[in-house]
Parts: structure tokens; C-alpha cells; sequence
């Protein structure tokens, strides 16, 4: 079942358009990333889809049905600035948090106790969440968004600024979440983890999707023009004119083909002229696409 | 309704369990014992202590009887006698006044014939004019006396001519002259809007703050994606406002306990008692003020919503203050003309409701419509205010930085 599907979302801003008619669909079970860069309407998006602010035109449903602001209690909610109450200890803030989303204080109090072992935060129940590094008061914040165990989760850059180790747990945690069946959706910047964790991708550009899908098909949509290369012997063959670009490191080479341009066709130049150990044809990175597809607006 | 009544809990114990809540809580017993104590030590020192004057004159029987008058009309005036002695000896009492430490020296001539005498008061003190009083009056009476008697008036006669008048003040209301409590009705709309003055100015900028504070911490986000911003507003309200209204009980109690105690009962029977305030007063004192109290906060809220620094705050708290300002000045007017259509007008205004609507009660019972219509006024205005600030909030998200202009404002209140 779809919990979140936008059917040609916009909306403006004044004169400025910050969404224009948008479609997306997140299922289940899987996890969806939002990527574009800075101003793309990712966050607007994400906001209108929570009703924190209305589209001018399209529709938002939830749980396959029109917004209504009774299924927010069904969404765990991370924004991009995270914003926690700096005097409030970190078990109150987290009941009162998890009071917020529906829970009885003692439920919300047990969950966040149970989270914080998980997230290795305990020993800062007391403490007040001023106090608190950075990397931590995120943790926090990660936490008060699932404490009602939403089925759609939505986090605006949930990795922005956590250090390997965190970062690692917040996956590892997200992982987990999309294997109970839970839906979630992601902005982010760093390919990387996309690639990595995302089952389908939607990539927003001056406030409209400019490309969208599962990332299997997503990457089928771009052809396999690179080559990963490791020979010995005479590399000659490198300045055949059906090579685009290519980078060196001693014997390994990565290269990039002229569009139209054979692969098998290098395979037996190479092979003429040098022992080849490795010859790989490999799909475009997303950061590759994202570059291709937005220009070199790199700022995500 | 849960949503409004968690984030007032929050506000409530967030603010009642900081330091400067206890602070200013405990400040202020102290302020209260210390003026208590100092009330009760100022009538020893200053009006309460006895004076002790020189009373000279080279006519025994006129400063024996202006003696006797003194002492029939104040017990705080205690009369060095010195008479007869000679007019000469007015510079060496005067000296032996300061010297010994006396208050003053009256000094009285004999009077010729019908002529009054020209009494003379040196006192150490410049500013004893309520002793001058005493004296002076004191003095008059011999004179009558002497003169009455001299007309050849009976004792009896002239006791009857020098009695004091008693005048009886009386208010009419409603068409009915009753015991006039003018004072108390002052007094009761002074603290009404002094009262309400401080607890706004203090309390509902808080409010503001708080909104502010939200804004700039960005945790607004996060709650506009759970509740609605009419429920944080109202929590808002009704959590800061209720911290606020618990230091006040704290205060109202311990000034209470002060004064009930036996050394402020000390004081003055008539320290406490002129403020005679009645039970329906007292009432409508507490449903104005709480009234007033939530609506000066709800604008405070508005406030808070569409700017973005505690600074800004203060450049609008002027406005707050001018309703209340216009019923001070306005308060003379208001209870000599109760009805007057300028007077019931802006008792139904509803930022001026709390002051005027008391002001006229205090003067007159006005119809029960008009009261009605400005309480259910004050409930709209106050829940409209809310729903502006609310407003304002939800789309104050999506600024940053700059103030927003008041066409912009405006134009926030048509989003949705």
C-alpha cells in the first residue's frame, strides 16, 4: 500500500516557485531518498506533505486517503533544523514528546529508555539537553521521531553532521525499521547512503522531479559507459578515440566511454597489447547521475 | 484539547522550576516582610513619635489653656511649659531648643485687645507641617474661647459654638444615597490596573518570549508537525499564564499572612480596612483581571509570532500599555460619569474592558447587558487574538531573519 503518494503538487512562495507540480509515491516496506540540491524544494515538499503547510494545487494522501491531520500521529517527523528544548532534561523531553504523538507518559517514558540503551544515550536521561554535543541532541531528536512507532518515517537530512559511528547506527537503525515494514523517506546529499540504502530515489531540481523510480531502473536509464581497467604491458590503447576520459593510477585505470562506443571492441584492443586482469564494465554512480542530471550544481 | 493541555504542562513546570521563578518569588517575600517590618517601625520614629515642644509665652493663663488644647487634640505632642517668662528670653530658649534636643518652640505674645497674637513656631524640622496644624488650631480655639468668654457667653454656650462637625460622606447609587466608598473605589481600580499593568508587562511578554524562543530553537517545526498552533497557542497561554498567576497567589498569599499577622495588625486598624472591598468586587475584580490577563497575553502571543528577536519584542510592548495607560487617565472622569456614552463606548472596547468595565462597576452597577456584552466581547477578542497568533506562527516557519512588514502580516493571515 502506498502511505504517501503527491499527485502534481506545487506551491509558490510569493513569486518564487518552490514546487511545481510534483508526483511521488513511497509503499511499505521501503525506503524512498529525496535528493536535489540546496532550494530544490525537497524540504517544501516533505512539509506539505505533513500539512505543516498546504499545497496551492495537487493532492496529498496518507494511508491512501486524503490528508487528514488524524494520520500525523502516524508519522515520525525529523526536520532539517533539529529543534529540541534546550532546559528539558532528555527523558522529560522524550515523554513529552512521545505524550505529544498519543502515548501515555509511561509508555513514552519506557520507549525512550529502551532507545537511548539502543542508541547508547542512556547515561544521558538526566542530563538537560543543552548540555548535550551536537551529534547527541540529534540522537535525541532521531529518537523523539519514532517513539510512537510511526509507520512513516520522514527525516530531512538525518545524517547531516553525525560523526562514521552514529551515522552507522542511525542505518543500521533506519535498515531495521524498512524491514518491520515501516515506510521511509530520506533527504539527503550523500550519495553514498542512498546508494546504499535506498530502494527508490526522487531527485527534485528547481522544485520539480527530474528523475524518478526505483534505483535499479533509475541506473538502467544511464548506460554502462565506465570501465575499470587493471593491465600490464604497453597502454597504448588508452588514446583510442573512443575513450571519452580517463584517470590513471599506475596500472589501474578508470575510463569513460564516447556515447555509442563499444566496449567489446576496447576489451580485444587492450587484450592485443596488454595482459589484462580486471575488466569491468560498471553502472554510473547516482553521484555521477545526480551530477549529469542537475549540471554541476554540486551543493546539494 | 490533551495537545493544548501537555504543552501547558510543559511551559508550567519548564518556568515554575527555573531559578529565576524562585528568585524573583523569594525577592519579593523579602521586599513584602521588609515593608511590613518598615511599616511597622516608620509611626515609632516619625509621625508616631511624641514631639516634644517648648511651649513660652509671658502669659501663664494663655499657655496653659493653648497647654490644654494641645493635649485634648493630640496625644503626640508632649508641652514643655515655660511661662511666664519675659519676651527677652526668646533667643535663649530657642538656643536651649536645639541644644537640649527639643522639636520646636512655640512662642506666644499676649494679645491687646481683640487683636490675635502672633504666634511663632520654630521648629528643628522644615517640613512639620502637621504639628503647625495642631498648634495653630490649638491656638485659635483659646482665642475663640477667650473672646466668647469675654462676649459674656455661658461655658456651656461656648463648648456648644467650639464642637467639632462631623461630616458624613454619602454616594449616591441608583437612585439611593449610601455610605460613600469612594476611597475604596479608587483604591480597588488603582490595584486593578496596576495589578494588571505588572502581571501583563511581566507575564505576558513572557508568553511572547516563549514563542520567540520556539522560533528561533526551531522546535516549532517539529511540534507544527504533531499539533495544531491554535493548541500550542492556547498551551502556551494557559501554561505561562498559569506559572504567572501562581507567583502572584504565592505573593497575594504571603502579603495576606503578613497582614493577618499580630504585628501588621499592629499597624492600623485603618491601614487595611479602607480598601473595604466587597465580595461581588472582589468577583468581578478576579474575572476582569483574568480576563484582561489572557488577552494582553494572546496579543503578547501574536507579537512573539511575527517578529524574530527578544528586542523587537520590546518596540511593540508600548502599544500593550496604551489601553491601560488611557484607563488610568481616563479613571477621574469614569467614576464621576459612569454612563456616559464616550464611558460605556470604551468599556466594551475590549483592550479597555478590564480597566473601564471595573472602574464603572466600582461607581455604579451598570446594566447587566452592557456587562454581559463586554465580558463575551473579551472572550471573543482574546480567542480571536489566539487564532492571529496562531496563524501568524504557522507561517512565521517559513521566514528567516528580516521582520516581516505588516502587508506581509497581513497577507500571512490570508495563507493557509
Amino acid at each position: 500500500m502506498a502511505l504517501v503518494e503527491l499527485e502534481r503538487i506545487s506551491k509558490t512562495y510569493d513569486h518564487k516557485i518552490a514546487v511545481r507540480e510534483l508526483s511521488l509515491r513511497i509503499d511499505a516496506g521501503t525506503m524512498f531518498g529525496l535528493l536535489g540540491p540546496n532550494g530544490a524544494g525537497k524540504t517544501s515538499s516533505i512539509r506539505m506533505m505533513i500539512g505543516i503547510t498546504l499545497p496551492d494545487s495537487g493532492t496529498v494522501r496518507l494511508f491512501g486517503e486524503s490528508f487528514n491531520r488524524k494520520f500525523l500521529r502516524r508519522v515520525g517527523y525529523l526536520p532539517e533544523e533539529r529543534g529540541l528544548y534546550g532546559k528539558m532534561k532528555v527523558l522529560e523531553q522524550l515523554t513529552f514528546m512521545g505524550q505529544l504523538h498519543g502515548l501515555d507518559a509511561r509508555t513514552a517514558e519506557q520507549r525512550a529508555k529502551r532507545w537511548c540503551e539502543q542508541l547508547d544515550l542512556s547515561e544521558s536521561l538526566g542530563s538537560k539537553t543543552e548540555a548535550l554535543s551536537k551529534g547527541m541532541q540529534q540522537k535525541v531528536q532521531f529518537i523523539a521521531s519514532l517513539l510512537h512507532e510511526p509507520d512513516l518515517i520522514i527525516m530531512d537530512e538525518p545524517f547531516a553532521g553525525l560523526d562514521p559511528v552514529n551515522s552507522r547506527a542511525l542505518e543500521e537503525t533506519l535498515l531495521a525499521l524498512r524491514e518491520s515494514g515501516k515506510a521511509i523517506l530520506f533527504s539527503t546529499h550523500r550519495m553514498d547512503q542512498v546508494e546504499k540504502l535506498c530502494d527508490f530515489i526522487c531527485l527534485v531540481d528547481h522544485g520539480q522531479a527530474v528523475l524518478t523510480g526505483s534505483m535499479r531502473e533509475v541506473k538502467s536509464r544511464f548506460p554502462r559507459d565506465r570501465i575499470a581497467l587493471e593491465f600490464e604491458g604497453d597502454g597504448l590503447f588508452l588514446k583510442d578515440p573512443m575513450i571519452e576520459e580517463s584517470k590513471s593510477y599506475g596500472n589501474h585505470v578508470e575510463l569513460r566511454l564516447k556515447r555509442g562506443a563499444d566496449p567489446q571492441r576496447l576489451l580485444h584492443l587492450a587484450a592485443e597489447s596488454a595482459r589484462i586482469f580486471r575488466f569491468e564494465l560498471m553502472e554510473p554512480s547516482l553521484e555521477e547521475i545526480f551530477i549529469r542530471t542537475v549540471g554541476g550544481r554540486t551543493d546539494a | 484539547m490533551r495537545d493544548a493541555f501537555l504543552i501547558a504542562k510543559r511551559e508550567y513546570l519548564e518556568r515554575v522550576r527555573s531559578k529565576a521563578f524562585l528568585f524573583t518569588t523569594l525577592l519579593f517575600a523579602l521586599l513584602v516582610g521588609m515593608m511590613t517590618g518598615g511599616a511597622l517601625l516608620i509611626p515609632r520614629h516619625a509621625s508616631g513619635r511624641a514631639r516634644n515642644i517648648v511651649l513660652a509665652s509671658d502669659n501663664l493663663v494663655l499657655a496653659e489653656g493653648v497647654q490644654q488644647e494641645i493635649a485634648s487634640s493630640s496625644s503626640h505632642i508632649a508641652i514643655v511649659l515655660q511661662a511666664p517668662v519675659p519676651a527677652e528670653d526668646r533667643e535663649r530658649l530657642t538656643r536651649e531648643v536645639d541644644e537640649k534636643g527639643y522639636d520646636g518652640l512655640l512662642w506666644l505674645p499676649t494679645a491687646t485687645g481683640t487683636k490675635r497674637p502672633q504666634a511663632i513656631y520654630a521648629s528643628r524640622s522644615s517640613a512639620d507641617l502637621f504639628t503647625g496644624d495642631i498648634l495653630r488650631g490649638a491656638v485659635m480655639r483659646v482665642m475663640m474661647r477667650r473672646q466668647l468668654t469675654e462676649e459674656g457667653l455661658s461655658q456651656e454656650k461656648i463648648h456648644q459654638l467650639l464642637a467639632p462637625v462631623d461630616l458624613k460622606t454619602l454616594q449616591i447609587k441608583n437612585g439611593k444615597a449610601t455610605t460613600s466608598n469612594s476611597l475604596a473605589n479608587f483604591a480597588g481600580a488603582y490595584i486593578m490596573i496596576f495589578v494588571l499593568y505588572f502581571s501583563v508587562v511581566y507575564y505576558g511578554m513572557n508568553v511572547a518570549r516563549s514563542v520567540i524562543q520556539e522560533k528561533t530553537s526551531r522546535v516549532f517545526e517539529v511540534l507544527l508537525a504533531i499539533t495544531r498552533p491554535e493548541s500550542l497557542m492556547a498551551g502556551k497561554l494557559i501554561g505561562v499564564g498559569a506559572a504567572g498567576l501562581t507567583q502572584m497567589g504565592i505573593w497575594f498569599s504571603l502579603t495576606l499572612l503578613y497582614g493577618l499577622s499580630p504585628i501588621a495588625a499592629s499597624i492600623g486598624k485603618n491601614g487595611v480596612g479602607i480598601l473595604g472591598i466587597t465580595v461581588t468586587q472582589g468577583v468581578f475584580f478576579l474575572l476582569f483581571f483574568l480576563l484582561g490577563f489572557l488577552f494582553y497575553s494572546a496579543l503578547s502571543a501574536a507579537f512573539g509570532a511575527s517578529v524574530n528577536t527578544e528586542q523587537e519584542i520590546q518596540q511593540f510592548s508600548f502599544i500593550i500599555v496604551i489601553p491601560m495607560a488611557a484607563g488610568l487617565m481616563m479613571m477621574p472622569y469614569i467614576l464621576s460619569n459612569p454612563n456616559a456614552p464616550a464611558v460605556v463606548a470604551l468599556s466594551l472596547f475590549p483592550p479597555c474592558t478590564p480597566m473601564v468595565m471595573y472602574l464603572r462597576m466600582a461607581a455604579e452597577t451598570p446594566p447587566l447587558w452592557q456587562l454581559l456584552l463586554s465580558v463575551a466581547l473579551l472572550i471573543a477578542a482574546t480567542w480571536g487574538m489566539l487564532w492571529v497568533a496562531a496563524r501568524i506562527y504557522r507561517i512565521g516557519i517559513l521566514m528567516y531573519g528580516k521582520r516581516p512588514t505588516l502587508p506581509e502580516v497581513l497577507r500571512w493571515l490570508r495563507y493557509t
